[in-house]
């Protein structure tokens, strides 16, 4: 299955986004050899960083140009520096800190897509700003990473 | 532009990927989402509703192939745009979205 995926999105021509596999095991050349920019999303806890942070060596070397980390879930400016703290040690560039967000509780609860359910929503506010980033950081009609 | 999001399961991924998705195309982009996920539900996240299921891309699109160095490697069998025009849905803002992996019924949400 991964190969398919891997190859869908080396022979895609439009703007692509892909929801990986949650175990890191599994990104393998062949899944992300195309992809321009990896979004790696943290939780403020220990095995979630943990998570990310093996992930972040491992997609350097499959020769992923740009790895930038998500925040999620930040209850607390606390939990903000948490991640802050542990991009900074892991060399990854925080790009956004997503606060806990009701919106996205109640917009599953009655089957919603979040930005259909509230388009002022945190989430909505600080994922606009990762896409001005994205589209200033990375050509839009890029052929992606190459393969090495 | 390919991205792709990774984090633990629990992380927010789907959400994540989903708004960004819409948001790109609500910038006028034409946008291609791709749900790699073995659990997948972001055809729910992009707010296709409940109940909305997509055939998963066969198998049978990639077929192995060894080139002279007798490395293995992937090749479509099919274009890009029969594999979107056969399996991809539309969702709100012009999204197409395919999903790559079987849907798993048991462990589904």
């Amino acid at each position: 299955m991964r190969s398919i995926v891997g190859e869908i999105v080396s022979n895609s021509k439009e703007v692509t986004v892909m929801d990986m596999e949650a175990s890191i095991e599994h990104m393998s050349r062949g899944t992300v050899r195309y992809v321009d920019a990896l979004l790696v999303v943290l939780e403020p806890y220990y095995r979630s960083m943990e998570t990310a942070g093996r992930t972040v060596p491992l997609a350097r070397a499959l020769g992923i140009q740009h790895i930038y980390g998500i925040a999620n879930k930040l209850r607390s400016p606390e939990d903000g520096e948490a991640v802050a703290a542990y991009c900074r040690n892991h060399d990854l560039e925080l790009i956004a800190k997503i606060p806990f967000d009701d919106s996205v509780v109640e917009a599953d609860r009655t089957g919603r897509a979040v930005i259909d359910y509230d388009v002022t929503a945190p989430i909505v506010e600080e994922l606009s700003r990762v896409a001005d980033f994205l589209l200033r950081e990375i050509k839009i009609n890029g052929n992606g990473a190459g393969g090495n | 532009m390919k991205i792709a999001i990774s984090g633990k399961g629990g992380s927010g991924k789907t959400t994540i990927s989903a708004t960004l998705t819409r948001i790109l195309a609500r910038r006028g982009l034409p946008v291609l989402a791709i749900d790699g996920d073995p659990n997948p539900n972001l055809i729910q996240a992009l707010g296709l509703g409940p109940g909305v299921e997509a055939e998963a891309v066969p198998r049978s699109v990639v077929e192995r192939r060894e080139d002279e160095a007798g490395q293995a490697r992937h090749v479509l069998t099919t274009t890009i745009e029969d594999i979107v025009s056969q399996y991809g849905l539309k969702a709100p803002d012009g999204v197409t979205v395919l999903v790559g992996t079987r849907v798993d019924h048991a462990g589904a949400g």
